[in-house]
């Protein structure tokens, strides 16, 4: 028995990198592909339980996990080609379907919100309920320079990320002083406070929100044009995809970037023991701050990709429910976990799209879904792994 | 003018009270379990539509035109049903995140209130639409000379007498007692024959009903109810008791009477006051936590590593 696992183990240990990064991908792919397209009630379940399967089976046979993120690792330059390269022609197999495009950016934009959020949520334990109302002062900001100064979307760009950076940084000075349920009601309290702003300033637009926000433009095509390539013809909504996902490459590569550096160790250091962490000489209030200011900075960018692309803004994008369901795609993907928290993004915007046979309960069934989740595997779909020192 | 004085007086009491007996549930259950429970708003939102439910199924009575008797025993009904529903929450959600980090029962807590509120939304009768409410009393009362409407009265009355037996239940009865014996120490607390599972019971029970109270005492002054009404209570009233200082009592009336404060000079003052009465109440939520970060009543916490 025990001899033919180890054969078994062996003949899988040989299974060139390559081969594996390449499957994984493509069939990560397709299934996401084939979620998207999918109409019909039973084709949606049967998608989900499938996934349900090879959840199951990961978590059966964590060997399999081990496998792939092994076979990532060795094979890092053909993942990183292959991901790109999936990603440029993903909408091509998606054909015409502008529907499953828009989810597809909606995902993307929710993305980079809970890889932001989770800098400090995951690497630093600090809980921060304000993520739509900084996610939302970039949209403000930007839309408005775009409306009133007649600013371009890549100029807006950074003005709004530099716009909710400060107010980044001023939701950060209290966490100075106020921890855990107490810097959790702060949070709320401000993004109560932002949106409840947004709603009653008059050069905000009030509840009517901000309509006509220009579409951007670059080298002279609009993002309103459909994209004509090779005889081929995306739809108008591909232009925003590839926008949303070069943001989500940038916040990836930022977040791995910070991971591996001082500040991503001493985020962990915080969140390990605070006092522990002040003690060894780290200096707790401006990493604290700092963590406020880099969620702030591309929670703006997502804020204002959105803005331009749905061209029409309101208070009601950035209600407090939203921070929550930011917050939620951390904890459910898993803290710290850069593909956790993506894969819990993805899940959470597209689940309570593609339940639409529950309609009027869509709502409920996925906050029993959230609560199930936080019973039954309370460290997230994709647990934080272990550091790995030294440089490789 | 000095009625209009005596007007805003009335409804700073009136809010404050109702602020209280929700504050207070926050307070009770972290003092015990040191967790929020994020959907206690939710939670005691629920005894205004069992109250309307009960008087039309079992009086065949619909809003105003009920007299006293069965708005007594459907508020009754309303308050035990609610204090079960609070039971029902911790057994099925909240008791499994007793040894996880407070985040997760945060965020549990959080999808649990959306959960209730959806249940109401979809499954109670025209769920989503607001439905009046009736007065529990109604008429003027003379006192000393002064006529005062007999609701606004009522609510702060028996608040004080709510807030008087809670503290007398608190620091005086056998269950308060081994309540805070097994909020300080729930291991010994065992070893002297307590089963914490029926103090969490009976707090979670408390702490609901008192809250029900709370949301019938607003559902009446306001006149009207809505299914997504218990956010916003549940907010302020986890406000209260943070900025009084979590876990005390004193502090949750202290926090309620300020932020209700807040809200009725802003609303007085201020031309549309109406709509920055949160933005005022939740940057004072703010300023106080920055200057107290453990709140007005908090004992300063000592670490250790």
């Amino acid at each position: 028995m025990s001899t033919t696992t180890l054969t078994h183990v062996q003949s899988r240990a040989a299974l060139p990198a390559g081969l594996t990064v390449v499957a994984t991908e493509i069939g990560g792919a397709a299934l996401l592909g084939a979620f998207l397209l999918a109409e019909a009630t039973p084709m949606v379940l049967a998608l989900l339980a499938l996934m349900g399967g090879l959840f199951a089976a990961l978590q059966l046979r964590p060997r399999i996990e081990e496998e792939i993120v092994r076979a990532f690792h060795e094979a890092r330059g053909l993942a990183t080609v292959l991901a790109v390269a999936i990603v440029l022609v993903y909408p091509f197999f998606l054909g015409g379907n502008t529907y499953a495009l828009h989810l597809l950016i909606v995902s993307l934009l929710y993305s980079v919100l809970a890889l932001a959020l989770n800098f400090q949520l995951g690497s630093a334990n600090i809980p921060n309920f304000a993520t739509g109302a900084t996610y939302g002062i970039g949209a403000y900001t930007s839309a408005l320079l775009a409306i009133h100064l007649g600013w371009s979307f890549w100029a807006t760009l950074p003005a709004a990320a530099i716009v909710a950076t400060l107010f980044g940084f001023l939701l950060g000075i209290p966490s100075m002083r106020t921890r855990d349920s107490y810097l959790a009601l702060v949070t709320i309290a401000f993004g109560i406070v932002i949106h409840q702003m947004l709603n009653n300033l008059s050069w905000t637009g009030g509840p009517n929100g901000l309509v006509g926000i220009p579409a951007p433009s670059l080298l002279g095509h609009s993002f309103m044009q459909p994209i004509e390539l090779f005889g081929f013809r995306l739809p108008s909504q591909a232009n925003f995809y590839y926008l949303s996902a070069a943001l989500l490459g940038l916040a990836i590569l930022s977040a791995k970037r910070l991971h591996e550096s001082r500040v991503g160790l001493a985020w962990n250091a915080i969140r390990a023991d605070e006092l522990a962490a002040k003690c060894q000489g780290i200096n707790v209030v401006w990493y604290k701050i700092l963590a406020f200011g880099v969620d702030a900075f591309l929670a703006a960018f997502a804020g204002t990709i959105y803005a331009f692309y749905i061209s029409y803004i309101s208070p009601d994008n950035f209600t407090f429910l939203v921070s929550v369901t930011i917050m939620t795609m951390v904890i459910v993907g898993g803290m710290d976990n850069t593909l956790g928290v993506i894969l819990g993004a993805f899940l959470l915007t597209m689940l309570p799209e593609k339940l639409r046979i529950f309609s009027d309960y869509r709502l409920l069934f996925v906050s029993v879904v959230v609560i199930l989740f936080l019973i039954l595997r309370p460290k997230g779909l994709f647990p934080q792994r272990q550091r790995h020192y030294g440089g490789q | 003018m000095e009625s209009l004085i005596l007007q805003h007086l009335l409804n700073w009491l009136v809010l404050g009270s109702i602020y209280t007996l929700v504050a207070i549930g926050f307070s009770l259950l972290f003092g015990l379990l040191n967790v929020i429970h994020f959907s206690h708003g939710d939670v005691s939102m629920i005894a205004p539509f069992v109250a309307l439910g009960s008087l039309q199924v079992l009086f065949g009575l619909a809003g105003s035109s009920a007299g006293i008797l069965p708005i007594l025993a459907a508020l009754v009904i309303a308050v035990l049903v609610t204090g079960l529903v609070g039971i029902g929450a911790d057994r099925l959600v909240i008791s499994r995140f007793r040894h996880s980090p407070a985040m997760m029962a945060l965020v549990a807590t959080v999808a649990l209130g959306t959960v209730v509120r959806e249940l109401i939304r979809g499954f109670y009768p025209q769920g989503s639409n607001p439905k009046s409410f009736p007065a529990i009393v109604q008429g003027f009362v003379e006192f000393g000379g002064l006529r005062l409407p007999a609701l606004p009265v009522l609510i702060v009355v028996s608040t004080v007498a709510i807030v008087v037996l809670m503290y007398l239940l608190m620091q005086n009865s056998p269950i308060g007692m081994r309540i805070r014996a097994v909020a300080e120490d729930g291991a010994t607390a065992r070893l002297m024959g307590i089963t914490p599972a029926r103090i969490f019971a009976f707090t979670f029970f408390l702490a609901s009903a008192v809250g029900a109270l709370g949301a019938l005492f607003f559902a009446s002054y306001a006149g009207v109810v809505r299914f997504d009404f218990g956010v916003q209570l549940g907010l302020i009233g986890f406000s209260a008791a943070v900025i009084g200082g979590l876990g005390s009592m004193g502090g949750a009336i202290l926090g309620a009477l300020a932020i209700a404060g807040i809200e009725t000079i802003v609303q007085a003052n201020m031309a549309d006051g109406a709509s920055y009465r949160l933005v005022f109440a939740f940057a004072l939520v703010i300023l106080m936590l920055c200057i107290r970060p453990s709140g007005l009543l908090g004992k300063p916490v000592f670490e250790k590593v």
